[in-house]
């Protein structure tokens, strides 16, 4: 947790950062200007329980602080975001709960739209006073034209792999999934192998479409209404991630969940993974020697030079049974106004969605040495959906891991085309359903 | 084995073979509860160690992980919440039950098998298919993001388990008794609660320890309707203030699990026997 | 609602009780007599628990049909009817298929390693020995736990690294080590991870199946046990002939609530594997929870969430049987 005075200054520096000189001050003055009417309102929140326990600490404080000083009262809860979708329907059905939502990779703004407020106002105005959202974002809120959310940042997973393993065995770093996977094939008999989940979590989802895309493969098209799983890019990631199972893992990968990689980074088994940094910050807490030696890297490009990294998306929302509307409006433009002071309270683990918060040097990865390279994500970062946007159908297919397990039946050595049979059967009848209704 | 064994050293090898057979069971039973425990108390680096024996301590045990329960979350409230959420249960399962077990167990009502076994039948309504209706009924109640939802809600599980459990009981009540005290004036509410319930106290303690347990089992009504970190119950509070985003709090969600485990373990064993007298109400006669 | 209609149950039973009963007195109002009385007195006995389900459960329970035959999403307020085309849906999927399977296999295999466990368990606890109290403690531990948290314990048991289980097996020979062949994937190998869902599941509830035997087998009075043996009853005799038709309804009992337990929890299953690897531990709730709640297809989750119930319907059967045996 950190005392006000330091809150301050670091608000300040990542204002000043921005480089946006008019538009600092603009945001400070908005800080502090308290529209009159939503004085004795309440304001409730329910968002994720954050990885690192430190940033919901602050975050409790800076809603409760905003709250205080504009005559709101505040309540923050955080539940597991595997749980978000269990708990937005129960309070959907409810009628009633919080004002604000959040939704953690899997979000849901197209199935809820015509139950939100749309929030296009307060989108403009943030995404005006900081130069802009970055590409990938709008996808994520928008439902014909309108936007139903607010981005708030996203989580990437970059390669974390060991430079002491790698050097040692004169490997180069791996910056292709080519070389990625000569890394695991050399090094899975010293005893270092890599692993990817081939199972049913959320980094199965993002990692293996990380790999799909960047072998310039895509699910459906940039309208969000064709298939485009079969095609010859699909089948290239099919028979590349058999290769690297059969060369560079073990059966293990079939049982791991989100937590599993972070495990066997720490314990200084993996050579490489990919994951989300909250991996590297483990390393660092439970086992300093490897931590060390850790090294993080860009997304690796495809046999075509392509990179696609695929992040998880972190998007705020109100419900339009919320009565408090005005207030959670004002609420979110706040917090976008802090939104690097956000960064710098998750340890570098929030990612921003506005192109001004991307002047170098970030706060935490900017200065980090080994993080940097994760100031160079924002052009090549993805969500679901990519290239279209997170349509009804993907959400299916995402929440029943699809494309995980044709990955999955791909290792366990089903032919290619049989894996494309079943998984284009699955696509299409989740797609027909979509459509039929 | 020429000389014939003493008594003693019958005994003796009876309860040999015995525990020889228990072993098994307790090992079973008991083994990932010490594993919890010890969790409980280890380091987080001691935990990701392959090369040493992961049965006891490698680095001194620690209380950090207390720690982050009591002072990181709202541990405590969730204890009282667990406790009071259970205690209210246990009423209103035994306010509901316990005459309807009367009822259908001695009154011969018209129906009463039909009605018995509709009661019944509603235990069989998966939570799955009930959470999304129940929580228009909680917010028409005004009870969102309250413990007070899961005590309204809970009761669907319990009142029809014990109804049937206390039907058993009062079975095993001789009839004459009732009688006997009719005859002494009391009205069929007298004859009730001065003659039959006193000695169907076991069979209402079971219920008790039954709603009670049973309330402790759920998890996704806890989920869908308590959302304030301190309003949750512990089966519910641990889970999702534990496990944060791909992290694990490993000890510090078996010491929680353990600390409300361990003293309704006690308790129930406690109770044990009357719980056994309990289920088996209307048989044997 | 009044606690009249509560009465309407089907006929027969109505007269059946009538005809036992013996006409009292004719002379007296009908609401006056005592068996009026009685009937008054029994239904108000009956109201509260009756008006708590009907309005908690059955309630519920017809707003989840009505989202079945519907095409409620999450997010849309407005549903219309779609007859059964979500069970079309359902009945076309893949996925269902595998998950109705494994939710058969995982019922069966369960409840026979209950019984079996259950059984030897009961009887070794029904011998006097010294510490039975302390031993019936210690195994009725897991039961009493709240089942998402030791859930989790063995979550962290069956870890693909940190599994204390092949680190054992592995330090006595009986595997190789890390890494190895022979190391087995808890959770990653298909018929692995199946098995490893029943395993929690047999290692919470066989403590209740051993407290539910015990139970029945403590009603059963000595003498008629005794008398069977007078009669040269073999132990199989008496256990198939005495034992087992006095306590059939206390099996009965327990059986159909660990077979509620079990089909529906989704808990083991949820929290260990999400269903996965590819589907292999995928069991019906929570393929309705992924469909219905996580993807949002309400309807389509609570026709998925309805086959439960014809897999219920065995077991109904059994115990309906039973509670007609019990002397009314």
């Amino acid at each position: 947790m950190m005392d006000p005075s330091t809150l301050n200054r670091r608000k300040f520096l990542s204002v000043a950062g921005a480089g946006v000189a008019g538009g600092s001050l603009l945001t400070m003055l908005d800080a502090r200007q308290a529209p009159a009417q939503i004085r004795g309102t309440t304001l409730r929140i329910l968002q994720w329980s954050h990885f690192i326990p430190a940033y919901d600490a602050w975050f409790d404080k800076f809603a409760k602080e905003w709250g205080d000083k504009n005559g709101v009262k505040v309540r923050v809860d955080h539940i597991p975001h595997l749980e978000l979708p269990a708990r937005m329907a129960a309070e959907f059905a409810a009628g009633a709960g919080h004002d604000i939502i959040h939704n953690g990779s899997s979000i849901l703004t197209r199935l809820y739209y015509k139950s939100l407020v749309d929030i296009s106002d307060v989108f403009g105005s943030v995404g005006r006073k900081y130069g802009g959202w970055i590409p990938a974002a709008k996808p994520l809120v928008e439902v014909e034209g309108r936007q139903y959310g607010v981005p708030m940042f996203y989580i990437l997973l970059p390669m974390l792999y060991r430079k002491d393993l790698f050097d040692a065995a004169g490997l180069k770093a791996p910056d292709t999934w080519e070389l990625a996977r000569v890394a695991a094939r050399t090094l899975k008999p010293k005893g270092h192998p890599t692993g990817i989940q081939f199972s049913q979590c959320a980094d199965a989802n993002l990692n293996w479409r990380s790999l799909l895309f960047s072998f310039g493969g895509a699910e459906a098209d940039a309208s969000g209404d064709n298939i485009l799983i079969d095609s010859k890019e699909m089948r290239e990631a099919l028979r590349f991630a058999k290769a690297l199972f059969d060369e560079g893992m073990t059966a293990e990968v079939f049982s791991w969940d989100d937590a599993s990689d972070n495990r066997f980074l720490a314990s200084g088994i993996g050579c490489w993974i990919h994951d989300a940094i909250s991996a590297y910050r483990t390393t660092e807490d439970t086992n300093p020697p490897v931590f060390k030696n850790t090294v993080i890297g860009l997304e690796p490009a495809g046999p075509a030079g392509k990179r696609v990294s695929v992040a998880a998306a972190n998007v705020y929302m109100i419900w339009k049974f919320s009565k408090n509307q005005q207030t959670a409006k004002e609420f979110l433009t706040h917090f976008m106004d802090n939104d690097l002071a956000g960064m710098t309270q998750s340890r570098g683990y929030n990612m921003p969605y506005l192109e001004a918060n991307y002047k170098k040097p970030m706060p935490v990865i900017g200065t980090d040495p080994k993080m940097q390279i994760l100031q160079d994500f924002p052009k090549i970062v993805a969500f679901y959906g990519y290239p279209g946007p997170f349509t009804t159908p993907i959400q299916e297919v995402v929440n029943l891991y699809v494309l995980p397990d044709m990955f999955t039946r791909a290792a366990r050595g089903h032919a290619i085309e049989d894996v494309m049979k079943w998984g284009m059967g699955e696509y299409r009848r989740i797609y027909a359903k979509h459509k039929r209704a | 084995m020429a000389a014939p064994l003493t008594a003693r050293q019958k005994d003796f090898r009876r309860h040999l073979l015995i525990y020889a057979g228990l072993i098994p069971f307790v090992v079973i039973a008991v083994f990932p509860i010490y594993w919890m425990a010890i969790t409980a108390f280890k380091h987080e680096s001691d935990l990701y160690r392959m090369d040493s024996i992961p049965f006891w301590f490698n680095l001194p045990p620690t209380l950090k992980n207390f720690e982050i329960l009591f002072y990181q979350t709202n541990y405590g409230a969730w204890i009282v919440n667990t406790m009071t959420i259970s205690a209210w249960v246990a009423l209103i399962t035994l306010l509901t039950a316990v005459p309807a077990g009367y009822a259908l167990a001695r009154l011969r009502l018209p129906g009463a098998e039909n009605i018995g076994i509709s009661i019944f039948m509603t235990y069989l309504v998966p939570g799955i298919i009930l959470f999304l209706p129940l929580s228009r009924v909680v917010a028409t109640l005004g009870l969102q993001d309250s413990w007070w939802a899961l005590v309204v809600v809970y009761p669907t599980f319990t009142v029809p388990f014990c109804t049937w459990l206390m039907m058993g009981f009062f079975k095993t009540v001789p009839m004459e008794m009732e009688e006997a005290a009719r005859v002494d004036g009391c009205g069929q509410f007298g004859a009730l609660v001065r003659v039959v319930l006193p000695v169907s106290l076991p069979g209402v303690l079971t219920s008790v320890i039954f709603a009670f347990t049973l309330s402790m089992q759920d998890f996704l009504y806890g989920l869908a309707f308590v959302a304030p970190g301190d309003q949750k119950p512990v089966p519910v509070g641990v889970p999702t203030e534990l496990i944060r985003g791909d992290v694990f709090f490993w000890g510090s969600l078996m010491g929680a699990a353990l600390l409300v485990g361990l003293p309704v373990a006690i308790l129930y064993n406690f109770f044990l026997d009357r719980f056994i007298q309990g289920i088996t109400g209307g048989l044997g006669k | 609602m009044t606690t009249a209609s509560l009465s309407g149950g089907p006929e027969p039973a109505a007269r059946a009780v009538a005809v036992s009963t013996p006409v009292r007195s004719a002379r007296r109002a009908w609401w006056r007599t005592h068996s009026a009385q009685r009937k008054v007195f029994g239904y108000t006995l009956l109201a509260p628990a009756a008006l708590y389900v009907l309005l908690l459960v059955g309630a519920p329970f017809l707003f989840s049909l009505w989202l079945a035959v519907s095409d409620a999403n999450v997010g849309d307020p407005v549903a219309s009817f779609i007859g059964l085309e979500n069970f079309r849906a359902a009945w076309e999927m893949d996925t269902f298929w595998i998950a109705f399977q494994n939710s058969i296999v995982f019922l069966v295999v369960a409840a026979i390693f209950k019984g079996l466990l259950g059984t030897s368990l009961a009887f070794l606890l029904l011998q006097e020995f010294k510490g039975k109290k302390l031993i019936r403690g210690l195994v009725v531990i897991p039961f009493t736990l709240p089942i998402a948290i030791s859930v989790l314990s063995w979550k962290w048991m069956y870890d693909s690294q940190f599994s204390v289980i092949n680190w054992a097996l592995s330090r006595v020979g009986l595997i190789g080590g890390y890494g190895s062949e022979s190391w087995p994937i808890w959770l990653g190998q298909p018929h692995l991870a199946l098995a490893a869902c029943i395993a929690v599941n047999v290692w919470r509830s066989f403590p209740f199946s051993a407290i539910v035997l015990l139970a029945g087998f403590t009603a059963v009075p000595l003498e008629i046990i005794d008398a069977a043996k007078v009669d040269g009853c073999t132990f199989m005799q008496r256990f198939r002939h005495v034992v087992v038709p006095m306590i059939f309804p206390i099996l009965m009992i327990g059986f159909l609530f660990d077979t509620v337990f079990t089909l529906s929890d989704l808990s083991v299953v949820y929290l260990l594997t999400q269903g996965g690897p590819a589907n292999a531990s995928k069991i019906l709730p929570v393929l309705a929870y992924q469909v219905g709640i996580q993807a949002g297809n309400l309807g389509r989750g609570a026709a998925i969430a309805l086959f439960l119930v014809p897999l219920l319907f065995p077991a109904l059967f059994l115990v309906l049987r039973s509670l007609k045996r019990r002397e009314w």
